[in-house]
């Protein structure tokens, strides 16, 4: 199935832009984070700690929906579906 | 009651919103943390608006590396205090208002006092520490906070009304890395600076829809933006239903 993934700020400069990723059937949003770390060195690092954990301030959405980190393991993504990544900003 | 010569002042803003909504900018009380990139034209556009006390707060004096991007700032200015750079240029503007300045750093035991009798509070400043201290004595006074933040080209901004929206704490449970030195392109606070002061204005004079549970997303490098929804958690340690009950 076809997830489409929204990137802002770092994460977009990460990763080059939207990406529309191909994840297996029933894929969990843990599942589709890890296709994008995939993606690239940069795309990963921008993503993931050096211990492999999303980087907690990262903002996860669904459908335009937030989801707390703690249920990205378990959130189930559907074909067509859309996932924005914003990582927020910090100066003034 | 407005002056002859400020119906005349703000005459073309006026024509669009009305003499009682700024008679309503005349007695609002806005108090803006942070006199640097966002800080600037925040207050120039409150200031040139009419909004009738800008008081200003920040410790910093203007540095060099300063001035590609805080506006109200001159060469002639590195070495002064911003608060004191920012008020005289903004009481030049505009000698019809009251300008305070304030040279402190907020910090947990000076900030209710500094926003103490605010009908708003915007959020100028540069660094997560700040702006959660910021969100906290907001929620406790039941002041709206209007929220901006910037690096590079890419900026956010959003309106907090206590109570109602999901606060700072709520939408950033954790604050982005902190960086010795944040990339900023001088225009990205300007833009992000001017929503903001457009959220203030239309907050004082009750017109449009707030950024109210919407965070506000400028991409400067694509021209693009977007608002995101965003919404009250009820685990929220600043403003959450849960907060006092956790077991
Ligand atoms: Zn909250």
């Amino acid at each position: 199935m076809q997830v489409r993934v929204r990137t802002f700020a770092r994460l977009r400069e990460a990763i080059g832009g939207d990406l529309m990723l191909e994840v297996p059937e029933g894929a969990t949003m843990s599942r589709l984070l890890a296709a994008v770390g995939e993606t690239s060195e940069q795309a990963g690092e921008a993503l993931f700690e050096e211990n492999g954990d999303l980087r907690a301030y990262v903002i996860l959405m669904h459908n335009g929906r937030r989801v707390r980190r703690a249920e990205a393991g378990t959130r189930p993504l559907a074909d067509g579906d859309e996932v924005a990544l914003f990582p927020p900003v910090a100066g003034g | 009651m407005l002056t002859d010569r400020e119906l005349e002042r703000y005459r073309r803003q006026i024509a669009f919103f009305g003499e009682e909504a700024q008679e309503r900018l005349a007695n609002a009380r806005v108090v803006i943390v942070g006199a640097g990139g966002l800080g600037c034209p925040v207050a120039l556009y409150l200031a040139a608006a009419g909004v009738g006390e800008v008081r200003l707060v920040d410790g910093d004096v203007v540095d060099l590396t300063n001035l590609n991007r805080q506006v109200l700032h001159g060469d002639r200015d590195v070495g002064r205090a911003k608060v004191e750079s920012a008020a005289e240029k903004l009481r030049a503007q505009n000698p019809e208002i009251t300008v305070v300045a304030i040279r402190a750093t907020l910090d947990e035991e000076n900030a209710a006092l500094l926003v103490d009798g605010a009908d708003l509070i915007v959020d100028a400043t540069d660094n997560f520490a700040a702006r959660y201290i910021l969100n906290r004595v907001a929620l406790g006074a039941r002041v709206p906070l209007i929220h901006g933040a910037v690096r590079g080209f890419d900026g956010q901004a959003t309106t907090i009304i206590p109570g109602r929206t999901a606060c700072l704490e709520c939408i950033f449970p954790v604050a982005p890395p902190g960086e010795d030195v944040i990339p900023v392109v001088g225009t990205t606070p300007g833009i992000i600076g001017l929503v903001q002061a457009n959220e203030a204005i239309k907050y004082i004079t009750g017109t449009g829809d707030l950024l109210a549970d919407r965070l506000l997303v400028w991409d400067g490098r694509a021209a693009t933006m977007t608002t995101l929804p965003v919404n009250r958690q009820k685990d929220c340690g600043a403003c959450g239903i849960d907060r006092h009950s956790r077991r």
